[in-house]
């Protein structure tokens, strides 16, 4: 290649340098994090860690998680009434969403319609509402089928679109509303957030900039652009996060990475209190069926080792312990000041002495999930506890396409199935009534079949209680009532566990005062600070 | 040229042929791996109803020979379906992810023949000695790693302790704007005259080529150094020396060409096979290409996109076969590929 006045290599060399200096000159802060892949843009189609990324930070909702605190605060809506089944809320007027249109009344009616009709991500929250009207271009009035307490934490999972913009971006489909505009939200966003949707590859990279325009501000700390990268490696993260070329990992990284990371400098963030590891019996299938069984290996699993195996320093670990059948911080758990679930091998055997069945006559299926290979190490644990108490055991890997099939009956239902699970709202309704009542057994959160009167008309009266404190009575009675049935053995509390650069703090993932009470909701970049 | 171009009509028809097989196996195949589509596709929340809902949508409650029949017809109207792993057309998502790859293995492919068959050549004509046995050792190195233990070694020694290439990516950020016009960055940045772009895509582009190339490299210099050691034991060659002709000489003219046939055979199998290979270097450098956009959907169970990314890797390993069959009619013409032909 020449190296003219004019050649291109001069070029190359002398535009490389003006960039470079260009870039420092404008000393702009980038964010930069990772997720798996895909990151779903569509918000009536979220439901995953890295789908709930994006619609936090490009759309608002009515309402906010309150920070440090149970319940809830305005945020779209600056308040709101109960009269029985029907909720009236009353909106601000200075929201405006990316396109420059206002936000109505209209563009809140026409998400729930949206939501409703597509029937995906996390619509099934929605499916109890009946109708939703506009009162006034301020006011919105939802009517539900029955009464519902959690309706008002649900919300959280309601994200508001622009009408105007999906309906000048309608493609074809069935009826007046066409596809309702999923192919242009698939790729583009109609928010209100604080960050403005740049490009968007749901392989690659989602990149975000700063919306100068939002109505809270946004603070001049807080990144001036983001850009969420799906799908990298551990060893890419580690290595691009040494170069000061990322910020924040995702939380599936194995704990010896993120251990390796800390040497290198990062910093933890952590997010606690929506969540637990859960390990389920089967309560059709001997020997499970019978309680004193199931509370025998409940005493026997060694809490304390599960929580060291996700140890990532002395101090940080991928699991906290359990203090009963509701995270700690959640409405209805016992304080961890009363004591943490720890092994008993006494209590184990006297359980067992109860138990109808001797342990030696069966072989008990311990399964994993394929895709989630720390179960196999907990399958290890237990099959190592249990078999003190006399019973076989097998230890069946199964891929999560299987599990979820396997799980339709209970003939074909393991005898114990490991999960991870969250409260999508940070209520324990949706924690624990897909888990327990029984009109929903069958699923891959409820492979128990518990069929209990008495946990059904606890579940049932903490959605329909009329006041918090009932609620949280209903709640506290369901704990303890589950952990006498022991359908479950409540592994720990989960801690999910992120590297990051000295660069970015997030005060909701780094000080429990300022923490949500719903996953995801800590990776609000506008509550972040970068530094240079 | 009238044998090639007879040899290249006939490879074609048989081509969409093999075409239609596959497409009929790779449809069978998806169907049968264990797991609901549906299920997959819609998330663990999902209701009962709403994955009865899909799986209506998707008519995966039909019989599978109408489900082919109703897909070979979209097929033939260029609708690959939708994925439901990026919710979008499956024919959007291979337009954007092939170049990726295809940039990707074809400057694999440059490297593997440009480094490998001069390697092999030095080997050969240096046999016994040092050239030849450091040639050798950087072979077997070459092949006996599979390309993503060598993705993670150059990461961590060029990229990770050297600083020298970027870790992960096509090209820097700061050119995100850049105009996609073949998909293939190296080139729309030069289309573009954006010579600091062109810069950046080459220097993201070096490193996971190099780890891709490098089994590919090992094999051809290990091809091309056995046979031309076998060549120069012809007589012929004994009597080009005898007749006083230059080493190198000797080496290209009469020991090269007829070592080359056997060699390109194996570096265009191992060119085509890199389509599916790519797999693992792309993940490791964070490269959005179709190789792991095929692997994700293969996951997931995401029947439009595992068809559509199968059939399109399969029309271009054999679009390679045929390349390199006429390749060795041209390079030798008594090489015939008819059935029932003879070298």
């Amino acid at each position: 290649m020449p190296f003219g006045p004019k050649s291109p290599l001069k070029a190359l060399l002398l535009s490389a340098f003006l960039s470079t200096t260009a870039l420092a000159a404008s000393a702009q802060t980038v964010l930069r994090l990772d997720e798996v892949a895909v990151g779903e843009l569509d918000p009536a189609k979220a439901s995953d860690y890295a789908d709930s990324i994006l619609m936090f930070n490009a759309y608002d909702t009515l309402v906010l998680p309150a920070q440090g605190e149970p319940g809830h605060v305005p945020h779209l809506a600056t308040e709101w009434t109960a009269d029985g089944n029907v909720y009236t809320f009353t909106l601000r007027d200075d929201v405006k969403f990316h396109s420059g249109n206002p936000l109505t009344a209209e563009d809140v009616v026409f998400s729930i319609d949206r939501m409703k009709a597509l029937g995906q991500g996390l619509s099934f929250l929605f499916e109890i509402v009946e109708s939703a009207e506009a009162v006034d271009p301020r006011t919105v009035r939802v009517t539900l089928t029955e009464p519902y307490a959690p309706f008002i934490a649900s919300l959280v999972r309601l994200p508001v679109v622009d009408k105007a913009t999906v309906m000048a971006n309608l493609g074809e489909g069935e009826g007046e509303m066409g596809d309702w505009g999923q192919g242009y939200l698939s790729a583009n966003d109609a928010g209100s957030g604080a960050y403005i949707v740049q490009s968007h590859n749901p392989q690659e990279e989602t990149v975000f900039a700063k919306n100068s325009d939002y109505f809270l501000g946004v603070p001049e700390a807080a990144p001036d652009e983001v850009r969420l990268r799906y799908g990298l490696e551990a060893a890419t993260v580690r290595a691009l996060l040494a170069q000061s070329e990322h910020d924040i990992t995702s939380q599936w990284l194995p704990p010896e990475v993120l251990k390796s990371m800390s040497n290198d400098g990062a910093h933890f963030l952590q997010e606690s209190g929506t969540g637990a590891f859960y390990i389920k019996m089967n309560t059709q299938k001997p020997p499970l069926d019978d309680v004193n069984c199931r509370l025998a290996l409940a005493s026997a699993f060694d809490y304390a080792t599960a929580i060291a195996i996700t140890q990532i320093t002395p101090e940080v670990a991928g699991g906290v312990p359990s203090t009963g059948a509701i995270p700690v911080g959640m409405l209805g758990s016992k304080p961890r000041e009363n004591g943490a679930l720890a092994r008993d091998m006494d209590a184990a055997r006297e359980h067992l002495a109860q138990c109808q069945y001797n342990p030696a006559d069966y072989t008990i299926e311990l399964s994993w999930v394929a895709e989630v290979p720390v179960e196999e190490r907990f399958a290890l644990l237990m099959q190592q506890n249990f078999s003190e108490l006399g019973f076989n055991t097998e230890i069946v890997r199964v891929p999560w396409v299987l599990f979820t099939e396997q799980v339709v009956s209970p003939e074909t239902t393991p005898h114990i199935s490991q999960i991870f699970a969250n409260a999508v709202t940070g209520d324990p309704d949706t924690l624990l009534y897909p888990m327990y009542h029984s009109s929903v057994a069958g699923t891959w959160q409820s492979p128990e079949y518990l069929n209990d009167p008495e946990v059904d008309r606890l579940l049932d009266a903490g959605r329909t209680a009329a006041t918090q404190e009932e609620r949280e009575a209903a709640y506290l009675e369901l704990n303890d009532r589950l952990m006498a049935l022991a359908p479950t053995i409540y592994g720990f509390d989960r801690n999910s566990v992120f590297g990051a650069s000295p660069r970015v703090h997030v005060s909701a993932l780094e000080d429990p005062s300022k923490a949500f009470a719903l996953d995801t909701m800590g990776f609000t970049f506008r509550l972040m600070e970068m530094t240079e | 040229m009238r044998n090639v171009l007879s040899q290249t009509l006939r490879r074609t028809g048989t081509s969409l042929l093999v075409l239609v097989g596959v497409s009929i196996l790779i449809f069978a195949i998806a169907r049968v791996i264990p797991g609901d589509p549906a299920r997959v596709a819609l998330g663990p929340n999902a209701t009962a109803e709403q994955v009865a809902s899909l799986r209506e949508e998707l008519r995966l409650d039909e019989p599978i020979v109408v489900q082919y029949l109703a897909y070979m017809r979209d097929l033939l109207r260029g609708d690959l379906g939708v994925s439901l792993y990026t919710n979008r057309p499956v024919a959007v998502d291979v337009a954007e992810f092939l170049p990726a790859t295809l940039e990707l293995i074809l400057v694999a492919g440059v490297m593997m023949v440009g480094l490998g068959l001069p390697l092999g050549i030095l080997a050969a004509r240096h046999r016994g000695r040092w050239p030849d046995h450091l040639v050798r050792v950087v072979s077997l190195l070459g092949v006996s790693a599979p390309g993503f233990v060598w993705a993670v070694v150059l990461m961590l020694a060029f990229s990770y302790y050297l600083g020298w290439f970027p870790v992960a990516g096509r090209i820097d950020e700061q050119y995100d704007d850049l105009r996609h016009i073949t998909g293939f960055l190296t080139a729309d940045t030069a289309f573009q005259g954006n010579w600091a772009a062109f810069g950046s895509a080459w220097h993201h582009l070096v490193l996971p080529a190099f780890a891709l190339a490098l089994s590919g490299i090992g094999q051809a210099a290990r091809l091309t150094r056995a046979n031309m050691i076998e060549t120069y034991e012809r007589p012929y060659i004994e009597m080009a020396e005898a007749y006083g002709f230059p080493a190198g000489r000797i080496a290209r003219r009469y020991a090269f060409k007829p070592s080359l046939i056997p060699s390109l055979t194996i570096i265009g199998l191992d060119f085509a096979a890199m389509l599916g290979n790519a797999f693992l270097v792309e993940a490791v450098f964070g490269w959005p290409g179709l190789s792991r956009y095929g692997v994700q959907v293969i996951l997931r169970k995401d029947l439009n996109a595992i068809v559509g990314t199968v059939l399109i890797i399969a029309a271009l390993f054999i679009l390679v076969n045929i390349v390199v069959d006429l390749l060795t009619t041209l390079l030798n013409p008594r090489i015939s590929h008819a059935p029932g032909g003879r070298a």
